[in-house]
């Protein structure tokens, strides 16, 4: 990287990081379309308690694995064709084609195997929503597999980062998929899911399985509850992976070069801790401004 | 889920499948190994046969996951897939450097590694879940054989040398220099072959859990993962050896996909409690 | 559901017989290493088990609620926590792989750090937004359910945890528990790697199938097995330790995190064992 202006790189840093941005929001919005992910256990338990739902079931893997997969494949395919001396940015697309339509495979396998194996408690497996959902996944899997790939071919070409492209593929993949797992569930899992229950607190786990599973017209779908989550836990997540990405990046390209790499870690120990300063204020701001629960017990009562 | 999952009822009983599952997949790894005997110089025809060793593998290892993980594992089903591949992918390149053995190696060599991993988990982590050590064995297995299978579909051999032996075509522009950045281990094709078989060993039992499990529904889903995941090392495989070798095997494993897919589809359709298409929720009594 | 139903079965006793059968298998493996690889070797897999241990020891600092989580039911991260540690782990290898890679003379002991620091910087924005989203999202402070009292900052937990839950979100300990638990992985995959692509780089060129390589041409081949069998080892190490804990922790004042020195031995089991093979694939070439 010595022989590459710096502008440049900085320029390469903060592409990936928007990139990852845009990454970051399609994977959270793509999951939480197909319930993928922690929320699933809920679309799975309320068949057993007698709610029948019309919510897509998409139990593939838990995010991070699945998402190691799809950027990994994309990568991997994108790899391939480049060594078939195609254009880089025609292999991308063509390889995060390819990668979107196994997801697609795994989408539908995995809401009929789930949804037939429900039969016991009389749900039904919905040809419509297996067209109609697996579209709009697959449409946010394209955006966050695209954008995912491009950033890593970026860090590998560009940044001239020593993995190669497919590894890279499995560590950003892995990434992404518990960053958007970690930030994006709980605002599916309860504001949506469990919409009906008391705002400002968990769900009691006696409601468990009593998720909404009618809208404002009609019945809901999983399309009811993308619009939902792209307001918040998507833009979230994004910004989530984005940041991991940017910082990262940024902290190796500018300050790596200072007292034999010692500058990197200084920044990075200093961008710890302003992190660890703002999630302590606000702790403290939500103790503050939404109070507790009950009047605080001196002695364990409750 | 706290609530543990049915024992297998009826159906195929699991060392069957471990038997065929095992024997088939090295049988059909060694079928590749007809490469090596076509005159000098033509392309590895026969390199679909490790495709084939990775579906067989997979097969059988969807089966061992149900096992393992109807005692409960305390943590998620893909985690055990991922101990899987993350020892087989040890035991497998271990073995690449035996040369015309490899296959066999691989296997001797990940039962030893999944028997002391199986030994850790059961007894110095204190799960005490019966069938751990030889669950662990099984998946240690499988995860080389796929891997090694997957590796011969995309190269056309399983040794060391045909791994790291780059693609025909110059990607980096130097011809007189042995170009191992395009190979299989220098591009790192083995971590994409890691992942699909990493997903596609926990789909089917992770995507047919519930009340209504049928084995032939998960099998034929195992199926169906295994020649996805073949379809997609073919598709690969384009850019490291010869065209027409490669197409042969993009074609079986398209074939071989829309066939179990479509018959996952007819199995689902038989085991689910209603097949509808834009109804409501049906009334049920009591709600 | 599991992790409110889960209590600590059988706590954090050992094994003794298991336990020293394990140790007796470690040495049995060192023993191996240093005879059939010399002293490169030996140094490697001793850097290799410290790496595995540091994963395991992580990996118990991380605070993750499963499902549970999601539904603010319990405290921690909604995601498992193997891949968690793994996304932190892996984000931490990018960085400390990159480090050495850029550097003219590097160092070990830098290399290493930067790993941690990019794990934990990983860990730190995601607790973050965890939080970010219970408290802006879903107007829920965090409580935890095991301890009484944030032993970091005093602050009391039970009156804010909600009606019917084991509390939510990630009191200030979680968070510097998961910044702690992303430091030890990012360093420990560092490590591994590292020290598989020291002996890599030096035994590859020497090997007959590379014949005409030399230093430079095998650097593909040495960072690629480097990098897959890091990731490997990572994964059997992460998911060895959350069998440990049975998948769900709270973070480092949890009563589960002292089931730690059992995994401590079965991690440096495994990765001894793990490390051994790895190695040999440059000293047994047939």
């Amino acid at each position: 990287m010595a022989d590459i202006p710096l502008v440049f790189e900085i320029g390469i840093t903060a592409m990936a990081g928007a990139l990852a941005t845009i990454a970051g929001a399609a994977e959270d919005v793509e999951s939480d379309i197909g319930s993928q992910g922690d929320p699933n256990s809920q679309v799975q338990l309320a068949p057993q308690m007698g709610y029948i739902h019309r919510i897509f079931n998409k139990a593939i893997a838990g995010e991070p694995p699945a998402w190691g997969l799809w950027i990994t494949l994309g990568a991997g395919l994108a790899w391939a064709f480049m060594a078939m001396s195609m254009n880089p940015i025609l292999a991308i697309i063509l390889g995060c084609g390819i990668t979107t339509f196994v997801q697609g495979v795994y989408s539908t396998t995995a809401y009929l195997g789930r949804t037939a194996s429900l039969a016991k408690f009389g749900q039904p497996v919905y040809i419509d929503i297996l067209k109609s959902m697996t579209t709009v996944t697959m449409a946010h899997a394209f955006v966050a597999i695209f954008a995912t790939v491009s950033m890593c071919f970026l860090i590998n070409t560009a940044l001239g980062h020593p993995f190669p492209l497919p590894l890279l593929g499995l560590v950003w993949g892995i990434a992404l998929g518990a960053a958007g797992s970690a930030t994006g569930n709980p605002y599916y899992g309860k504001e949506r899911q469990y919409q009906t229950q008391k705002f400002g607190a968990g769900v009691p786990i006696a409601a468990s399985g009593n998720i909404v599973r009618y809208a404002e017209a009609g019945e809901r779908n999983s399309l009811d509850n993308g619009f939902f989550t792209a307001k918040l836990a998507g833009p979230a997540s994004g910004v989530c992976f984005g940041l991991i990405v940017f910082l990262e990046i940024w902290r190796t390209i500018l300050f790596e070069p200072i007292g034999a790499g010692w500058g990197a870690i200084v920044v990075g120990v200093i961008m710890i801790i302003i992190f660890a300063a703002i999630d302590r204020y606000i702790e403290v701001w939500a103790r503050k401004n939404y109070g507790p629960y009950t009047a605080p017990v001196a002695e364990a009562s409750s | 889920m706290t609530v543990k999952i049915e024992v297998i009822q009826g159906g195929v009983p699991h060392n069957t499948i471990l038997v065929k599952g095992l024997v088939a997949s090295l049988v059909f790894i060694y079928l590749t190994y007809l490469n090596t005997l076509l005159p000098a110089g033509s392309p590895p025809y026969f390199a679909f046969f490790g495709g084939l060793a990775a579906v067989a593998a997979l097969w059988w290892g969807s089966h061992t996951i149900k096992h393992l993980c109807s005692y409960g594992i305390g943590t998620g089903v893909p985690s055990a897939g991922m101990m899987s591949f993350g020892s087989g992918v040890i035991a497998m390149l271990l073995a690449t450097q035996f040369g015309v053995g490899a296959p066999i190696v691989a296997v001797v060599l990940a039962a030893v590694i999944g028997a002391i991993l199986g030994f850790v988990a059961n007894n110095v982590l204190g799960m005490k879940i019966p069938v751990m050590i030889q669950s662990i064995i099984e998946m240690a297995i499988i995860g080389a054989l796929v891997l090694m299978g997957l590796a011969a579909l995309m190269t056309g051999g399983f040794t060391f040398q045909s791994l790291v032996t780059g693609a025909s075509l110059p990607l980096a522009g130097i011809l007189n220099v042995p170009n191992y950045m395009g190979s299989v281990i220098g591009g790192c094709l083995l971590a994409v072959a890691f992942m699909l078989g990493g997903i596609a060993i926990q789909h089917p039992f992770n995507a047919c859990l519930g009340p209504n499990w049928t084995q032939d529904r998960m099998l034929i889903l195992a199926l169906e993962c295994g020649f996805l995941s073949m379809l997609m090392a073919a598709i690969m495989s384009i850019g490291l050896i010869d065209t027409g070798a490669a197409l042969i095997s993009v074609i079986i494993a398209f074939l071989g996909w829309i066939y179990t897919y479509d018959l996952f589809f007819k199995l689902a359709k038989r085991d689910a409690a209603a097949w509808l298409d834009s109804k409501p929720i049906p009334e049920v009594e009591g709600h | 559901m599991t992790a409110i139903a889960a209590k600590p079965a059988s706590g954090a006793s050992l094994n003794p017989v298991a336990s020293g059968i394990g140790i007796v298998v470690l040495i049995i493996l060192i023993g191996i290493m240093y005879a059939i690889g010399g002293q490169i070797a030996l140094i490697a897999l001793i850097g290799i088990i410290v790496g595995g241990l540091l994963i395991a020891f992580g990996v118990h600092f991380v605070p993750v609620g499963g499902a549970p989580a999601a539904m603010g039911q319990a405290p921690g991260i909604a995601t498992g926590v193997a891949m968690l540690a793994a996304g932190a782990g892996l984000a931490g290898l990018f960085g400390g792989a990159w480090a050495w890679a850029v550097q003219t003379n590097p160092d070990l002991l830098v290399a290493v750090i930067t790993g941690g620091v990019g794990g934990g910087l990983m860990m730190a924005i995601t607790c973050f937004f965890v939080n970010f989203i219970y408290i802006f999202g879903m107007g829920i402070p965090a409580a935890s359910g095991k301890v009484k009292v944030d032993p970091l900052t005093g602050d009391t937990q039970p009156e804010f945890k909600s009606q019917g839950t084991e509390g939510h979100g990630l009191p200030f300990i979680s968070f510097v528990g998961g910044v702690i638990g992303g430091i030890f992985g990012g360093a420990g995959g560092t490590l591994i790697y590292l020290m598989l692509l020291n002996v890599y780089q030096e035994v590859l060129p020497k090997m007959t199938v590379f014949d005409k390589a030399g230093a430079a041409g095998v650097l593909p081949i040495a960072i690629s097995l480097a990098g897959i069998f890091a990731v490997g080892m990572f994964l059997i190490n992460a998911v060895l330790a959350a069998y440990n804990i049975t998948g769900t922790i709270e973070g480092p004042h949890d009563p589960k995190f002292k089931r730690f020195p059992r995994a401590l031995i079965a991690s440096a089991i495994a990765s001894g064992l793990c490390g051994v093979a790895a190695l040999a694939i440059v000293f047994v070439p047939v």
